[in-house]
């Protein structure tokens, strides 16, 4: 454990911004504990600036009279140090539109198309998944309904396989069923039946039968168990031993569900409900194996790369438009190709390569098929990504310099290096940038006919004035991405005029990063090789599969992920099973009434 | 085009096997003794503000003059009431936690119809990572929905236009705090919701959709009676969530189960079903027209038909970057409407957008007032709330919100005015007031945050 110290996860330093004086306090963090100078009393290359002494996670220090910018991540105060004593509320988890076809995939064996009728999930912290706001409306409570019935349809086509083909001629059509009730069942809730299930089950099944045949009592049954709460909730109800600590350690199948969902976004198979059943899930150790051995399954692939969809933001692909007019380049098939690019990569980096952060960050290898060939002045014709390396020129660098993501942190008619720095600045190094504030005069000057967007937003939000005081944390480092144009194409000039992609990062917490940089590329090292950036891809991570930001009592579990993250060199697949090894992983809060 | 038929009961089947049925029978309806159509409530919500100089009319309260932005309105103009002076509360202004949470398109949006801050955001971060939290309240049109009980198929309807996003500034509908509702955009979906594939026609049930609803009938009753028990074992704000998952349950399961509700129409519907809408590629920003106005010939449909009488209708999301390349626009709306110059290519793209999403509004209207009920027409039966989020565009103002109101609610609202509370202007929190006094609620005094001021906009009613 490194008590103290550590880069935190949401934290603007407020030293640096005190010195430009960004209005507007944000967050409920703790004012005043910061000392007001360059480096605060954390050590070069850690992170707490200008608090001493404090568990280092989610507290600003502000620094100066009012003027700093404080976002602690908790809101208030420091995060907790290990031991861990008490554990954060978690929400009650539903099943993401993602987990659901997953887990319906895995359950039914059919073509999940019907899944996409499903409302697409609301997007918090960039995650889909944050619990808090996933709720049932009438929207998703209608289409639960017709969804479900749209799956079981297709699973009886396939009777004899989805019941294990259990021979209804020798066993009795009621039997069949009965054993379908318990082997499916205990899949579709993630946990051995009880009699209420069953009875639930099965009296779904004779509403199916009576009157109708076994192959719709059966059909009337996954109806029944798609729609229930047990398999829509990641509940967590098993009684605890102990009511009232404030730790409770969750139960065996439980712990297999949040293994399941953590490394395949989907619900456990058999075996692994098999291995809770005989309570192999007991200690860390054996966990960390029973995910390693996960993450080599290829239901892992599509599971892990929905994570680095929605951090670096390609998610978005989907509903991302470009203006026809200004990129006639751009298309659906180029769309498509670019939102094959990033998970053919990240699997690469993590199943092919050496697993490594600083690979994602900074490899020069691209994914690219022929749509897309054309964007990256190359030339193939498959129609699946191939692996290739792009032209030395373009200095292009890992994750930043995908097509996917320089059209994503872009607006559909031109750059955005507001973006694109906030990204680096909110997602690789988790620091929080405020929004302007209301009793300030945005007014910016007047529209210039600046040739480059660096001249147009230094003009507009450079300038001085308020909106250059949080500008400052973003722009300069999206303009070194200028040399990549709205859909990822790379260019030298824009209107004519060379571009310039010098670019300055100022008052990150690991000082190393800050300083003057030319072009991605040059960022791309610099922010491969900082402990800041571990840090916060691991902070990511946490929230990812947590479903939920990180509060106090996750203290000792960040630290922890960080460490083992850091230990490993990096490693994006020991990332995965580090959070395994977390309290946040074997725990839940007492519920209160 | 395919009139319904009232004096019996039809039967209208899904395309996924009876998603939905129209009520079309009551008795009330042909015995004809009342004369009281329903009050119904719309909200038309645009993105990305206005500009005052070119959008407020000119003049007197009763006698005024439409500006630039409005022209298509003129038709109209005996039945609108512009609510010029009305301001977001100082929660709103400020953020819950006297912080800025959220930007003003976000704090804008989640306040819209709920009246209440964004929630502080410890646990939820949107809006591009500022810190602010999801809409902390109950909106308007879900409380009406709830206090109301409209014996309508549907309590209420969201409808949305290319909205795509689902972050805090895409939803202004909520069932609570964290309960953001989405909106169907989809005009096949609403179509399939609303009014199915075919007719019955006979007044007989399809003995397989007879079983099919007996088969959702027993799966409802079996899983709801296990949420209710599950909720015994998990804490306060996860009952909560339960309890908004059984609320929903049962909002679908009567129209699910051929059990809807039959309204209260006097002397029959003025009720056309539409036609099955075609396909049309909602990812494509040139077709925001089309699927536009489909959807608003839908939702119109919804109201005549009185299957809702609660509607919430939202183009695109709030700070949207929707191309106006039809217009001959080649720039973001977002970006259009934070040049501060004025003149020139982006000051008239910025009106030629308002001006396109105000000839849209003046569309719905018209489709309202064309439906006759009685002696009037559906949209003098209505309240109808063009909304935005924020007021001046450029400056992401929020203390001057540029709100019309479109029908008179059944004469609950004196409608064909130009009200001016600049003098002493009034709060968000009012006007949802008086909407939720005009469609019926007259008992409700406050609504939203109670940082804004209580009671009903004077002179309004």
């Amino acid at each position: 454990m490194r008590p103290a110290l550590r880069h935190l996860p949401v934290l603007i330093p407020a030293l640096a911004i005190a010195l430009w004086g960004c209005s507007g306090v944000v967050g409920g963090g703790p004012t005043g504990a910061g000392a007001a100078g360059t480096n605060g009393s954390g050590a070069a290359g850690n992170g707490v600036s200008g608090v001493s002494g404090a568990a280092g996670n989610g507290v600003a220090g502000a620094a100066g009279a009012g003027a700093g910018v404080v976002t602690g991540t908790a809101g208030d105060g420091a995060l907790a140090t290990c031991p861990t004593t008490a554990a954060t509320p978690t929400p009650l988890r539903r099943l993401t539109k993602f987990e659901y076809a997953n887990t319906a995939r895995n359950l039914l064996g059919v073509d999940t198309t019907p899944v996409n009728d499903l409302p697409a999930d609301e997007v918090t912290e960039g995650f889909n998944n944050n619990a808090g706001v996933l709720t049932v409306s009438s929207l998703h409570a209608e289409k639960y309904v017709l969804v479900s019935e749209a799956l079981a349809k297709a699973a009886v086509k396939n009777l004899s396989t989805l019941t294990g083909g259990c021979n209804t001629t020798t066993k009795g059509e009621d039997a069949c069923a009965t054993e379908f009730a318990n082997s499916f069942g205990r899949r579709a809730f993630r946990r051995a039946v009880t009699d209420q299930d069953r009875q639930m089950l099965m009296a779904a099944y004779t509403a199916g039968k009576t009157g109708g045949s076994y192959a719709e009592g059966i059909e009337v049954m996954v109806r029944a168990a798609l729609q229930s709460a047990h398999f829509l909730y990641r509940l967590e109800t098993t009684a605890p031993a102990n009511p009232s600590a404030p730790l409770v350690p969750i139960s065996q199948y439980e712990l297999a569900t949040r293994l399941s969902f953590l490394i395949w976004a989907a619900g456990p198979d058999d075996a692994l409900l098999d291995a809770a059943g005989r309570g192999e899930l007991a200690d860390k150790a054996a966990v960390a194996t029973k995910a390693r051995a996960m993450l080599a399954d290829p239901k892992a692939r599509v599971a892990i790369t929905d994570f680095y969809n929605q951090w670096l933001g390609t998610s978005r692909l989907d509903i991302m438009t470009k203006s026809t007019s200004l990129f006639p380049q751009y298309s659906d098939a180029v769309r498509d190709a670019m939102k094959a690019e990033t998970p053919a990569f990240v699997e690469y980096v993590l199943w092919s390569g050496d697993h490594k952060l600083s690979t994602l960050l900074t490899s020069p290898t691209a994914f690219v098929s022929s749509a897309l060939a054309p964007i990256y002045g190359v030339s193939t014709t498959s129609a699946t990504p191939q692996m290739m390396s792009l032209p030395a020129a373009q200095a292009r660098a890992g994750i930043l310099t995908q097509a996917s993501f320089l059209a994503v942190q872009a607006h559909p008619d031109q750059t955005s290096p507001v973006l694109r720095g906030k990204f680096v600045r909110t997602k690789l190094m988790c620091q929080t940038v405020p929004p302007p504030p209301m009793d300030v005069d945005i007014t910016p000057p007047a529209v210039t006919s600046a040739p480059t967007a660096r001249d147009r937003f230094t003009a507009h939000e450079m300038a001085g004035g308020s909106c250059m005081n949080c500008h400052q944390l973003m722009d300069p480092i999206g303009f070194a991405f200028e040399s990549f144009d709205a859909i990822g194409k790379y260019r030298t000039t824009e209107n004519g005029a060379t571009i310039n992609l010098a670019g300055n990062i100022l008052a990150a917490t690991d000082t190393s990063l800050n300083g003057t940089f030319t072009g991605v590329k040059e960022l791309a090292t610099k922010l491969a090789a900082s402990d800041q950036v571990r840090d916060c891809v691991a902070t990511q991570w946490f929230r990812y599969s947590t479903g939920r930001t990180e509060e106090v009592p996750d203290g000792c579990s960040l630290t922890t992920l960080q460490d083992a993250f850091g230990a490993s060199g990096g490693d994006l697949g020991e990332l995965v099973v580090a959070m395994t090894q977390t309290d946040a992983f074997w725990y839940r809060a007492p519920y209160s009434q | 085009m395919n009139p319904l038929r009232f004096t019996r009961r039809n039967l209208l089947r899904g395309g996924l096997a009876a998603t939905a049925t129209v009520p079309l029978l009551d008795a009330r309806r042909a015995s004809g003794q009342t004369m009281t159509y329903p009050t119904r409530f719309v909200v038309f919500a645009t993105p990305n503000g206005t500009r005052n100089s070119l959008f407020w009319p000119t003049g007197t309260e009763t006698n005024f003059t439409l500006n630039t932005f409005t022209p298509d309105l003129a038709p109209f103009k005996s039945k609108l009431t512009f609510l010029k002076g009305i301001k977001l509360n100082p929660a709103l202004q400020n953020g819950a936690l006297g912080g800025t949470l959220g930007s003003e398109h976000a704090r804008g949006t989640g306040g819209m119809l709920t009246g209440r801050p964004l929630k502080s955001g410890t646990q939820f971060k949107s809006f591009g990572n500022t810190t602010s939290g999801w809409g902390s309240g109950q909106s308007l049109d879900q409380y009406l929905a709830t206090k109301l009980k409209p014996n309508t198929t549907f309590p209420s309807l969201q409808v949305g236009v290319h909205v795509r996003d689902t972050e805090v500034r895409a939803r202004i509908s909520y069932a609570g705090a964290d309960m953001p509702i989405p909106p169907r955009e989809d005009p096949k979906d609403v179509f399939g919701a609303l009014f199915g594939m075919t007719t019955g026609g006979t007044g007989m049930t399809d003995p397989a959709l007879a079983r099919l609803w007996a088969q959702r009938k027993s799966v409802f009753d079996a899983n709801n009676a296990e949420t209710e028990r599950i909720k015994a074992l998990v804490g306060r704000t996860d009952k909560d969530k339960l309890d908004a998952h059984l609320s929903a349950m049962r909002d679908v399961e009567k129209r699910l189960v051929g059990m809807t509700g039959t309204g209260t129409m006097p002397g029959g519907l003025a009720c056309t079903k539409p036609t099955m809408p075609a396909d049309v590629d909602l990812k494509n920003d040139d077709l925001y027209l089309r699927a536009g106005q489909t959807q608003m010939d839908l939702a119109v449909a919804a109201l005549a038909c009185d299957q809702t009488r609660i509607i919430t209708f939202q183009w695109s999301y709030s700070e949207s970057e929707h191309l106006f390349s039809f217009l001959n626009i080649s720039g973001n709306h977002h970006a259009i409407s934070h040049d501060f110059s004025s003149s020139g290519a982006n000051y008239d793209a910025y009106n030629k957008i308002q001006i396109w999403y105000q000839s849209q509004f003046a569309y719905l209207l018209g489709k309202m007032d064309a439906i006759k009920e009685g002696t009037g027409t559906l949209l003098d039966h209505s309240v109808v709330l063009w909304a935005t989020e924020i007021g001046e565009s450029t400056q992401h103002d929020l203390l001057q919100m540029p709100y019309v109101l479109a029908g008179s609610a059944n004469g609950k609202i004196r409608a064909g005015r130009l009200l001016d509370y600049t003098s002493n202007k009034r709060d968000n929190n009012q006007m949802l007031v008086s909407i939720g006094q005009a469609m019926g609620d007259t008992s409700l005094t406050t609504f939203g945050d109670a940082s804004g001021a209580t009671g009903p906009l004077p002179n309004l009613a």
